[in-house]
């Protein structure tokens, strides 16, 4: 990996380069109902944009895989029915002062939407995205990315690594796609700066290990075994299934597609976030659901999160970013749960043979 | 220990009932309680972080609750209004729940800080409450803390929207519906939400579109506070679960207001009190009927 340092200056000349250039840019942003909170927004100067402040409330995936789009337009004619699919070749954009676990969370997501079908639209738009993410240094006391696997320094799905050092940031090229963003700007690094940078990353991660201990690989196998363990009955009894916490997931990436008349012979296929927390999600047709209870859906999102997919994919389909903590309005806290089936699965030992 | 956990042991420990829903500490500030044995009765708390209306976990539907059996629910005087909401439109019976009703001075707008109650902390909802004695109760319990202080906000959020003009109106409410991604959280969180079948869930017809678009988010949010004029008992449950942050308890405020002016009638905390919807009167002139 190649490093540069940009100062104050020279970041702020990229971007309004970008801008002037055409390019999208999205960066954290301050709320405008709520100036203590931020948001990831298109940006039209780099004044505008507030970096490193706090998490912004929601996540990266909105503008990978909006609540709602398009895939289709279809219109029935006398001959049969036209159908007019839409681009899946998006616009170039920059994502500026993306935190770490968002970041994560489209690369376990491309897993998904790269399994048993491509899916153009989310890719067309990764593709044409080029990511600059920040070290994390707005955890709080609900954050749990070491936890995971992830980390407020993780680079994994990032294209550059900003550290703040003196002066400005030591800026670490992760892949050739940010090093081409790059190629014209910023200046060599000492190794002050990277011994510099170094320490903030430690100090950072620090800041945020003692929240939860790592997930031990054996919890996925314990949870698949555990389908029906009692613990399942009473753990979910203040959820209210509203799926606020998929909402602002980084991770949670379920959809429904419908589709809709806009008149008598035409209309749009559409596809439209949706969320196992709700009950609709698995009612059938008949009208009987197989998850009939909260107790069930929640269930779900655990077992999707820390067994089924990593199953597939062995990784754990959450970044801890606890966001489903602070939007959850019944109190449910991620972190305390799973730390507590944490703890049963490791609290007596299977007996051989089960 | 409290007359609150005192009386929740009670309950518990004669078999009264089988579950106590109440507040806990969390790890972030209050959370629901569900409590199932009298030794944890003593977890029980109230204070001014009492924010969430627990009468929701009274929903009969709520089947991961309604296994644990028969219920005393602690309630605030404004929460008692949706448990006799609950009862006047025969989710509930009277007889089957417990209510532990609770003397309040007022509440934060969020259960995870813990500051004082100040006219900007203090949740818009609790200036000029009538019922921090609450009347519908089987056991009253606490001391009366003084009146709160009255946080301005809502009502000057209100006023500026009425000044505006009808254009002016539909480009903010536009603006901020635009924000509503139809995860139906507002819907799930309501106490007063409990229908089988929401309307917008019923496909034949569609009467709303699922998609997030500009004309379904309209539909489905004025559809939703219809459906609750007269009815909505103004907890905010709603506010705190959406997502997107939209201010949802201004719509509901408004045709509160408008049930008043025009029906003498604020959701009551008396569940032999009909509701405007549910009576019919050879009086009623029906003047903005054209």
């Amino acid at each position: 990996m190649t490093h540069k340092f940009f100062s104050h200056q020279g970041l702020s000349s990229l971007v309004a380069d970008l801008l002037t250039a055409q390019t999208r840019v999205i960066a954290p942003v301050c709320a405008k109902d709520d100036p203590a909170q931020v948001d990831y927004q298109l940006i039209q100067n780099v004044e505008e944009a507030s970096f490193g402040v706090r998490l912004p409330r929601r996540s990266l995936k909105e503008f990978f895989l909006p609540p709602s789009e398009v895939l289709l337009h279809y219109k029935q004619t006398k001959t049969g029915v036209e159908i007019r699919e839409v681009p899946t070749v998006a616009p170039p954009q920059v994502i500026f002062g993306a935190t770490p676990c968002d970041v994560a969370g489209l690369a376990a997501v491309d897993k998904v939407m790269n399994w048993d079908y491509r899916d153009e639209l989310w890719f067309g738009r990764r593709e044409a995205t080029t990511i600059v993410s920040f070290l994390c240094n707005v955890m709080d006391s609900t954050c749990f990315c070491t936890a995971v696997g992830s980390g407020p320094e993780a680079t994994t799905g990032s294209d550059v690594l900003l550290v703040p050092v003196d002066g400005g940031y030591l800026a670490h090229l992760v892949t050739s796609k940010g090093e081409a963003l790059l190629q014209s700007y910023g200046l060599p690094v000492n190794e002050a700066m990277m011994a510099t940078a170094q320490a903030a990353q430690s100090a950072a991660r620090d800041k945020v290990t003692p929240n939860l201990p790592a997930i031990p690989a054996e919890f996925a196998g314990w949870l698949a075994r555990n389908f029906d363990h009692p613990v399942w009955k009473t753990l979910a009894l203040r959820c209210h299934g509203c799926g606020a916490c998929a909402s602002v997931c980084p991770t949670c990436h379920c959809f429904d597609i419908v589709d809709e008349h806009e008149s008598v012979d035409e209309g749009v296929r559409r596809r439209n976030w949706d969320s196992c927390q709700t009950a609709l999600f698995t009612t059938h047709a008949s009208g009987h659901n197989p998850r009939g209870s909260q107790s069930e859906r929640f269930r779900q999102r655990i077992q999707h999160k820390f067994s089924i997919y990593p199953s597939r994919f062995g990784e754990i389909l959450c970044t801890g970013c606890g966001r489903c903590s602070r939007a959850c309005p019944g109190g449910m806290d991620l972190p305390t749960v799973v730390a507590e089936l944490v703890a049963l699965s490791q609290a007596k030992p299977e007996v051989s043979g089960q | 220990m409290s007359e609150l956990q005192e009386t929740a042991r009670k309950l518990l420990s004669e078999g009264t009932v089988s579950v106590v829903i109440g507040y806990e500490e969390g790890p972030r500030g209050v959370r629901p309680a569900f409590i199932t044995a009298p030794a944890q009765a003593d977890k029980l708390i109230f204070d001014t972080r009492c924010v969430q209306n627990l009468a929701t976990y009274l929903n009969p539907r709520r089947k991961q609750v309604a296994q644990l059996g028969r219920a005393a629910v602690v309630v605030k005087g404004c929460d008692a209004r949706a448990v006799a909401g609950m009862i006047r439109e025969k989710q509930i019976e009277r007889g089957n729940v417990v209510i532990l009703a609770m003397r309040c001075g007022g509440v934060l707008q969020n259960p995870e800080t813990n500051s004082e109650l100040t006219t900007q902390t203090v949740s818009v909802r609790c200036g000029g409450c009538t019922v921090r004695e609450p009347k519908l109760f089987d056991h009253l319990l606490g001391e009366l803390p003084p009146e709160p202080p009255v946080n301005t906000h809502r009502v000057e959020q209100i006023a500026a929207l009425m000044k505006m003009s009808s254009s002016e109106r539909w480009t903010f409410w536009t603006e901020q519906l635009s924000r509503c991604i139809r995860c139906h959280a507002c819907r799930e969180a309501c106490p007063m939400c409990f229908c089988v079948k929401c309307t917008a869930e019923k496909s034949q017809p569609q009467w709303i579109d699922s998609s997030s678009t500009p004309q379904a988010n309209r539909a489905w949010q004025t559809m939703r506070v219809l459906h609750q004029a007269g009815r909505c008992v103004d907890c905010l449950e709603c506010e705190r679960a959406c997502p997107e942050h939209i201010p949802l308890g201004l719509l509901a405020r408004y045709v509160a207001d408008s049930v008043e002016r025009r029906f003498e009638y604020t959701a009551s905390d008396d569940p032999t009190v009909p509701a405007p919807i549910g009576v019919y009167r050879t009086d009623d002139d029906e003047e903005f009927i054209r």
